[in-house]
């Protein structure tokens, strides 16, 4: 080792040049802006197509989307969606789900259960948070699936349009299918027999 | 592969060829031209079509392209011709079909996620073949749905109009209930007269349906058809032993469907003759007693005079050790036990020999003993078979049908449809004997209407009459010249006039039906209810067999004698020895050699020693030994005496005389509200097993469902019983029975195929015919003497929508054909006796009186009158009086003679 390159070697180390090199680096991202943010005193901006929790929606008039079909659970690759339906007893000829499960601890957010719906009534929120003490309540009855869908009732709509479910919330009183029975305004005019 | 009945199954058709796809084929003159495609393999979409009824040509889908015409053709129409070139693929053979698909389409509704049909569906499956995407002009028909039916709701919104429920209705089971109608513009099916749809609802147009335009009301949204598991079982109602789909959803029973479907439309229709596989309305619409809310769910022990729930340990120790105590106290004979037909051969041979083995007594029975054991011993005694001797496609293709005292259309509605078929494909010549005008009858060429209780009596009269008018067959007589002097003798003081008189029939209409039916090649009798249900029920069966011998119709081809059950597993019963008289396989139980094989085989290191010879008794005999005291415990498995026997049979003090009434059931029953120990079994959707069906073809019993609450099956409890009476069973499932029962009766599973019956009535003809003829002709009718004072002869009998007892859990039943409480009675006895619909008489007879309603039925004669013996409100059963039969033990109550007086 030559004479200049030890002197040079004692007097970083008498200044303590590694840290010095190193808090470089430290004070140089002081001024960056942050890339981790303080959750959850901060919350992130989701873009309208994440596939967070889902919700059943409604009608504007209150009425449940839901007919009862059961296409969701055939779609689900999970198998985490089990719906029973019936038929309303309030206006015959009308079919309902009476019960709707979703098991959230086994979905894998795929979103084929939006996809099946033909009437739009599941759509996926940017919920996230249902962390739980109890497991139980992690499966999702009718109940709280509907309360999801109304209190996140902007982000499913903003969902179903992201993922070309619908064109745009005016056009969700739309059907996509044409239920003669349950209409309450049919979307053709009567036949001349009827009227 | 359908290929068209000729009329004269003897006549073979003529041959053609013509070519299908540049391939020559060879077919039946007179075929349609899609059964020639579809029996080369090729499949050709339609939607109309189903094999076993003719084409009806509305679909416009099986369009085929024929060498010399522009247009497609439909090939479901179009009679196969020689020398036809016929293409069936090609682009715009595609576009024609797509075209079809798009017009159904486009009046149909897009409802599919709120329909039943939706995933069974051939519609659907069209559109989705041919890619239908876009509809132009697609409008809706905005029909209101039909839902007057109790069954069946009618969406026409949805109906193609293909006709298939209507052609089955009509051509299959010749009930013709439904028909189209133009309603509002469009063509529309309703039923016949447009009113709520009130027929046998044996649902094969449901089955049939190609789409959802017809629904299930019971099922009505409950499911898609992806969420059910599916299991193929038998039916466990009656006889007929139907194969069906019982579809669960985890442990709720949500609908039973038959192998007859839109879904398995390519068939050959000559198949047809041994079963449509369809259902009738108990096994379609009947399943709702097996996920009932009144089912057992635990152990019941009885405590301070009331039933409470038990855990199965403690009441299991309890059965053991009071069993136990009544055997080392009085002895094996102071046990008896009853069981019912509903259960599987397995639990019927198991039951004998945890009788006769672990508890060592011979006094069991089976419910086969009602009427069944008649039949059995009849035929055993004279032919040496001891179960009907012809299969379903002897009857479908017999030419002359005699049915006996049979409802068959009511107690057997499967069974039926193949004399139906005989009618309606082969033309045959049906003589209904009946004291009621039955569905049957009225198909029937000639029906015939007997005075009630003189069917038995008409028989006589016809073997009188094939003797007069000299029908006899030469070479069957002339082989046992000396049985046939004896039987003429026997006849001798038998006369024509006497029966006509006392049956009421004209002696010209018994010479007729009797020329009929000697004259026929092939024929067939059925007997039923109105012969081995009613008092001298074996020697009426020996009259029919009298009377198919002198016409030379035992052994021939295509002839039999046969006979229609009524609970599923009656000839199993008899076949497994779950009866005093035989041992397994219809050994009798005195033959030395077969209790020496039956003992060495049950034994472990040593034979056990079977009971002794002469201690057995049948059901009779038990419920007189209880009442006597000698009997101490009582083990009833499934059976319900309380319910059947009249009151004045003294069932309740026999049971009020035990230490142990033991009950085994599904349900609280009468019988089982006055047990010590109730003990939870499982119904036939729970367990695995066979049964044999009266044919004697052997089926499976599949595990639809995990058991309701505790309950578990029969042959579970049984063999824990004997294991803990000392008697050591290893069995885990009810195959380990049956292996047993394999080694023991060779040949005995034949799965669906049974033996061929040979019938030799020789060696009866030959020993010991004489001594059976005593006093059987000109024996006056049992019921036929009417006493003074009891004009009306009141019978009891089965329903269509009924099956014993169990039906009247089944709420879809209950729902159709609710216990009126009233009395049947004809509208002129009505008028004479000034009473209208719902007023209620007096009804008496030498047992007792009570009063109850009366309404009309069309279907009886002047002094009949009829209630269903499924029901107990009122107890009309009550009013009967019991005659037990000497050689059979068959206790029959179903008829008496009463007086209806107005109140």
């Amino acid at each position: 080792m030559s004479v200049g390159a030890l002197t040079k070697k004692v007097l970083q180390a008498a200044l303590f040049y590694e840290i010095w090199d190193a808090m470089k680096v430290t004070f140089k991202h002081m001024f960056y802006k942050p890339i981790t943010f303080q959750y959850p005193r901060e919350q992130r901006t989701i873009p309208d197509t994440h596939r967070g929790a889902l919700g059943l929606l409604r009608y504007d008039d209150g009425r449940e989307r839901c007919v009862g079909c059961d296409l969701c659970e055939a779609a689900c690759p999970s198998h985490c969606i089990k719906v029973i339906s019936t038929e309303d007893q309030d206006r015959p000829l009308q079919r309902y789900a009476s019960e709707f499960y979703i098991d959230i601890t086994k979905c894998v957010f795929c979103g084929y259960c939006v996809e099946a719906c033909p009437v739009n009534a599941l759509a996926m929120t940017k919920m996230y948070e249902y962390s739980t003490h109890d497991k139980r309540t992690l499966l999702f009855d009718k109940q709280r699936l509907y309360q999801i869908g109304e209190r996140y009732i902007s982000d499913a709509k903003k969902y179903l349009v992201a993922h070309h479910q619908e064109k745009d919330d005016q056009s969700s009183r739309e059907y996509r299918y044409f239920f003669p029975q349950s209409v309450l305004k049919a979307t053709q005019p009567p036949p001349k027999h009827l009227t | 592969m359908g290929l068209k009945p000729a009329t004269n199954p003897e006549v073979e058709a003529a041959t053609i060829e013509l070519t299908i796809d540049g391939r020559t084929v060879t077919a039946k003159d007179g075929v349609s031209l899609y059964d020639v495609i579809s029996s080369t393999g090729k499949i050709i979409p339609a939607m109309c079509y189903h094999y076993t009824f003719d084409p009806f040509g509305s679909c416009g889908m099986c369009l085929v392209m024929q060498e010399g015409k522009k247009a497609p053709v439909r090939s479901c129409t179009a009679k196969a011709t020689a020398g036809m070139i016929i293409r069936t693929e090609g682009d715009d053979l595609f576009q024609a079909r797509k075209k079809a698909v798009e017009k159904h389409l486009s009046v149909h509704p897009l409802d599919c996620p709120v329909c039943d049909a939706d995933g069974h569906c051939e519609l659907q499956d069209m559109a989705f073949q041919h890619q239908v995407t876009n509809l132009a002009n697609a409008k809706q028909k905005l029909i209101p749905e039909d839902t007057r039916s109790l069954v069946l709701d009618f969406n026409m919104n949805r109906c193609i109009a293909c006709g298939e429920c209507i052609n089955i209705c009509k051509d299959v089971q010749m009930i013709d209930a439904l028909q189209f109608a133009k309603k509002g513009g469009f063509t529309q099916v309703v039923a016949k007269g447009d009113v709520a749809l009130s027929c046998e609802f044996c649902g094969d147009c449901l089955a049939v349906c190609p789409v959802g335009a017809i629904t299930n009301k019971y099922s009505k949204y409950l499911y898609k058809p992806w969420q059910l598991k599916k299991t193929t079982t038998t039916c466990n109602y009656c006889g007929d032993g139907c194969q069906m789909y019982v579809e669960t959803k985890d442990t709720e029973v949500v609908r039973v469907t038959s192998p007859l479907s839109w879904k398995n439309k390519w068939g050959d229709r000559a198949e047809t003759a041994k079963g449509h596989g369809g259902l009738c309305v108990r096994g379609r619409f009947g399943f709702q007693f097996i996920d009932s809310q009144a089912r057992l769910r635990q152990p019941l022990v009885r405590r301070d005079g009331r039933l409470v729930e038990a855990p199965w340990l403690e009441t299991m120790h309890q059965v053991v050790d009071r069993l136990a105590a009544i055997k080392a106290q009085h002895g094996p004979n102071a046990i008896a036990g009853l069981i019912t037909a509903r259960c599987t051969n397995e639990e019927l041979y198991l039951f004998q020999k945890v009788m006769r083995v672990a508890i060592g007594t011979n006094q069991l029975d089976s419910s086969a003993r009602y009427g069944h054991a008649n039949f059995v011993h009849a035929v055993r005694q004279a032919l040496g078979v001891g179960r009907m001797t012809s299969g379903s496609e002897d009857v479908s293709k017999a030419k002359a049908i005699l049915v006996v005292g049979s409802n068959i259309t009511e107690t057997n509605p499967v069974a039926s449809v193949r004399v139906k078929q005989a009618i309606r494909v082969y033309s045959a010549q049906v003589i209904v004997v009946d004291s009621s005008n039955t569905n049957l009858a009225k198909l029937a060429s000639h029906p015939t209407l007997v005075k009630p209780g003189t069917e038995g009596l008409f028989v006589q009269g016809l073997v009188k009459s094939v003797l007069e008018q000299d029908l006899v067959d030469e070479e069957a007589v002339g082989r046992q010249p000396d049985a046939f002097a004896s039987l003429k003798q026997a006849a001798a003081g038998l006369s024509l006039d006497a029966v006509a008189a006392q049956t009421g029939v004209p002696v010209e209409q018994i010479h007729e039906a009797a020329a009929i039916f000697a004259e026929a090649p092939r024929a067939v009798i059925i007997c039923g209810e109105g012969i081995v249900r009613r008092s001298g029920g074996y020697q009426d069966v020996l009259t029919l067999i009298d009377l198919a011998w002198i016409t030379g119709k035992l052994g021939r081809p295509g002839c039999g004698i046969n006979t229609v059950v009524e609970e599923a597993n009656e000839q199993g019963a008899m076949d497994l020895g779950a009866v005093p008289e035989f041992l397994p396989g219809q050994a009798r139980f005195d033959d030395e050699a077969a209790r020496a094989k039956f003992a060495k085989a049950w034994g472990k290191d040593k034979p056990v020693s079977l009971p002794s010879i002469g201690n057995g008794a049948h059901l009779a005999e038990i419920l007189n030994r209880c009442r006597n005291g000698q009997i101490k415990a009582l083990y009833v498995i499934g059976e319900n005496p309380l319910a059947t026997l009249p009151a004045s049979f003294g069932v309740k003090d026999a049971l009020a005389k035990l230490e142990l009434l033991l009950v085994q059931d599904p349900f609280l029953t009468e019988t089982a509200q006055l047990a010590h120990v109730v003990l939870p079994a499982c119904t036939f959707a729970e367990k695995d097993g066979t049964v044999t069906n009266q044919e004697g073809q052997v089926q499976r019993v599949r595990q639809t469902m995990d058991p309701i609450g505790e309950s578990l099956p029969d042959w579970h409890i049984m063999t824990a019983l004997a294991s803990g009476l000392g008697y050591e069973l290893s069995y885990e499932s009810p195959q380990d029975i049956q292996n047993e029962i394999m080694k023991l009766l060779p040949g005995y599973y034949n799965l669906g195929q049974p033996k061929k019956i040979v019938p030799n009535p020789d060696a009866y003809l030959s020993h010991g015919y004489t001594a059976l003829l005593a006093g059987r002709y000109g024996r006056a009718a049992a019921a036929t003497g009417r006493e003074a004072g009891r004009p009306f002869r009141l019978t009891m009998g089965q329903l269509l929508y009924h099956s014993g007892k169990l039906s009247t859990q089944a709420s879809g039943l209950i729902k159709i054909a609710p216990n009126t409480g009233k009395l049947r009675m004809n509208a002129q006895d009505m008028e004479r006796l000034g009473v209208g619909d719902g007023a209620r008489v007096r009804v008496s007879s030498e047992r007792g009186s009570l009063e109850m309603g009366v309404q009309v039925d069309q279907a009886l004669l002047p002094g009949a009158c009829f209630f269903p013996e499924h029901f107990n409100e009122p107890p009309v059963k009550d009013l009967m009086a019991v005659e037990v039969g000497q050689v059979t033990g068959v206790p029959s109550f179903k008829m008496t003679a009463v007086s209806i007086e107005k109140i």
